[in-house]
């Protein structure tokens, strides 16, 4: 079976089929990264789409992410804590039920995890610990 | 040597005219009976002016006549002095109506049938100014202080912390692609592990300077880190929800952790209570311990580090830590209305 998730993905670009993330649909989990730090989301990027994700955006302020959420409706946002032109918990209270939203920063979760789930996200995940399990943790 | 009271009456118009003070006197009826030139300069009367007159009405503010008036025929009337013989300090009221703060002792002379009170009045404006500007100062450099390290711990988070952030990343997807059981595998593990610590103690120093979940968030989630990091069981009784001035927040958040740093270190307690509450115009905040007592802010101890920067802000701090009974340590800092 061919998903729709799939054929958004350049040819051969895609992991084997068996190790994609995928949601409660059955499809493969799409993500759009929001960071103002280009190295991290390329990285970011990577290291999910190994995982098996499907990156399916990246956007670099709270109001691109915004926008590109309403665009690309992906699964789940992976939003940094600090942007250029607002916080990733002002943006994850106007994307509402949109997404999935799991905050993320190179802080400390002790600090931030409650106020993440206070803002609506899923929760919070280090950036030093980003991988497709942590992401797969806090959305089951 | 004696005087007679010619000289007498002569000395003692010398002393009244030099002083820098206002010395005035007054009947028991409140009239005026001296008026010396530092109450010309001070209150704009002249002695001519001044002389027999209601002194309540001279130099009393309107406000407060009506209580010295009272206080007056109360004491006269047999009841305890509340302002005789000791330093006060009360507002006082010019001939063009301006008020000014100033200190004044009042002692009583004459006999039992005819009573004299002698007011010795000094204007405090000047004092009281540099007061406030010292307090002001003391509360700018606090407030710059904090603004430095904001910037520093900014600084750190945009810049090294990205970078090992995205290191981290790199390793360990090279990690994945190179087999379990080879050298390069093993020199990758080192690398994650070493560049975990590394990651953590930068992030512990930048917490030390700002914790950054201060300005997210406030004091509530941010006691809340420093309950679940501290290495004793910790009870956060109460935490405002509240936004206050950021220079209070980040006091009262370093109270809590140096307090809490103590009680692991030295207090050998079971658990210890965090109490952060704002009562009107002041917040206070306490931690306490079930741990052996005997705790004092001594030279050279982060508390009293704290206790400099909580006198800038006009708070106070106490420490009260018997042998065996735990530890309480009390802080209240004005927080604005």
């Amino acid at each position: 079976m061919i998903t729709l998730a799939e054929n958004r993905h350049p040819p051969g670009g895609l992991p084997p089929l068996q190790t994609l993330a995928r949601g409660h649909n059955g499809l493969v989990t799409t993500v759009l990264i929001v960071d103002d730090h280009t190295a991290f989301r390329r990285r970011a990027r990577r290291m999910l789409e190994a995982d098996g994700f499907e990156v399916v955006g990246e956007a670099e302020d709270g109001a691109s992410g915004v926008d590109a959420v309403r665009r690309l409706e992906p699964d789940v946002v992976l939003l940094d804590l600090q942007l250029p032109d607002t916080t990733g918990f002002a943006v994850a209270e106007q994307i509402g039920g949109e997404a999935s939203v799991v905050i993320t920063s190179t802080r400390d979760s002790a600090d931030f995890g409650a106020l993440a789930r206070r803002a609506g996200a899923r929760g919070f995940v280090s950036k030093a610990e980003l991988s497709g399990p942590a992401l797969e943790a806090l959305l089951s | 040597m004696t005087r007679s009271p010619i000289d007498l009456r002569g000395h003692y118009r010398a002393l009244l005219s030099a002083s820098l003070d206002c010395v005035v006197a007054m009947d028991h009826r409140g009239c005026v009976t001296e008026w010396n030139p530092a109450a010309v300069r001070t209150f704009g009367y002249s002695e001519a002016d001044a002389l027999g007159r209601d002194m309540a009405e001279l130099i009393v503010p309107r406000g407060l006549r009506e209580r010295h008036r009272e206080g007056v025929a109360r004491y006269l009337s047999g009841g305890d002095p509340v302002v005789l013989d000791r330093r006060v300090e009360i507002v006082a009221m010019r001939r063009d109506g301006s008020e000014f703060p100033c200190e004044l002792t009042i002692t009583r002379i004459g006999n039992d049938n005819d009573p004299m009170f002698v007011g010795y009045i000094r204007d405090i404006t000047e004092r009281h100014a540099t007061e406030a500007e010292l307090r002001a100062s003391r509360a700018r450099i606090v407030t710059a202080a904090d603004d430095a390290r904001r910037r520093l711990e900014r600084d750190l988070h945009d810049g090294a912390q990205q970078h090992l952030v995205g290191l981290a990343l790199t390793l360990r997807l090279a990690r994945r692609k190179v087999a379990d059981d080879s050298e390069a595998a093993e020199l990758l593990d080192e690398a994650i592990e070493d560049l975990a610590v590394a990651t953590a103690e930068l992030r512990e120093l930048a917490r030390g300077l700002h914790p950054a979940v201060l300005t997210e968030g406030g004091l509530e989630p941010a006691l809340g880190g420093l309950a679940k990091r501290a290495t004793v069981p910790v009870t956060i009784e109460h935490a405002p929800a509240e936004r206050l001035p950021a220079t209070v927040e980040i006091t009262a958040y370093f109270i809590v952790a140096e307090a809490l740093t103590n009680v692991a270190r030295y207090a050998e307690a079971s658990r210890a209570y965090v109490r952060v509450q704002r009562a009107g115009d002041t917040l206070v905040v306490e931690v306490r311990d079930d741990g052996r007592g005997g705790a004092t802010m001594g030279a050279g101890s982060g508390l009293r580090g704290l206790l400099d920067r909580v006198s800038a802000l006009g708070g106070s701090l106490t420490v009260v830590s018997p042998e065996g009974e735990g530890t309480v340590l009390r802080a209240e800092l004005p927080c604005g209305s």
